[in-house]
């Protein structure tokens, strides 16, 4: 049992990915901000029921996730499905590849991985629908194991992995819209 | 087609791009984990996607971290500290 006392000193510190987190949940910074101080005050008064020496950061994302979901999730109607059609998998790198020579397709790499600004990612990231946007924030933002993210989200570990590589496939292909988009990629390259 | 393998790889090019991202996230077993390691030691049309993936997740990651409003900070403590008044009280 953990001592409400040591909470502000034991949690306080993962604010900023909370909030990180939340940003992409919400899409903007007041919801944002709300959606982490409810998270903090559920998870103080809470608190006592939270085992000591178990993960704190991935005790304060299932409060979070859950939080969002039971009061700001606002669209149901949105998509829960991805439609990735022929997309294969490595879809950013293999699209890169079909590039001429290996040394152009280095080059292309390069510019792409530095030219995608925060807000394609961010956009790429926010558009999955939630049920894949999930699992790929708590792998890719916060680097939680899949049975950390199965248990945050209380889904089995194998809907875990399916999620993520569909969410991350799906996000790889909005990539490559952005880089198209932005003239990161020779244009022999562009076809679909 | 410059990022695809070679074939005389093949086997382990289908198993180290089947677990490519099980690898990453640090998910496998160490004997499998290792073998794909040795793999990638010897195959360059792996370790390129593996390095590229590898690379893509970082950009994600970095990108997509926000800077918490130093304001909202000063909130968080005031809405714990009202809390916690609240409780002794």
């Amino acid at each position: 049992m953990a001592d409400q006392a040591d909470f502000e000193r034991d949690a306080l510190q993962y604010n900023r990915q909370l909030y990180s987190a939340a940003m992409r949940m919400t899409r903007n910074p007041a919801d944002a901000e709300d959606l982490v101080q409810e998270t903090y005050l559920k998870a103080y008064r809470a608190y006592h029921t939270f085992t000591e020496g178990t993960n704190l950061k991935a005790w304060l994302y299932r409060i979070l996730t859950n939080t969002y979901i039971n009061k700001y999730r606002k669209d149901s109607r949105r998509p829960n499905e991805v439609d990735l059609g022929t997309v294969e998998d490595l879809y950013l790198y293999r699209r890169i590849g079909s590039e001429a020579s290996a040394e152009a397709a280095r080059t292309t790499e390069e510019r792409v991985l530095d030219g995608l600004v925060e807000s394609d990612i961010k956009e790429a990231v926010e558009d999955l629908p939630e049920t894949f946007r999930m699992p790929v924030l708590l792998a890719d933002l916060e680097g939680f194991s899949y049975k950390e993210i199965a248990k945050i989200l209380d889904i089995p570990i194998g809907t875990v992995m399916s999620r993520l590589h569909r969410g991350r496939k799906a996000m790889q292909k909005r990539l490559w819209e952005f880089a198209k988009d932005r003239g990161l990629l020779p244009e022999e390259a562009e076809k679909p | 087609m410059s990022n695809e393998c070679d074939d005389n790889k093949a086997a382990g090019c289908d198993e180290a791009l089947e677990n490519l991202y099980l690898y990453l996230d640090a998910e496998l077993d160490s004997v499998t984990s290792e073998r794909i390691r040795s793999h990638l030691d010897d195959c360059t049309g792996c370790v390129h996607s593996f390095e590229f993936e590898k690379r893509l997740k970082a950009v994600v990651r970095e990108r997509l971290d926000e800077d918490v409003p130093d304001a909202f900070v000063a909130r968080l403590r005031d809405a714990l500290a009202r809390e916690v008044a609240g409780k002794t009280k």
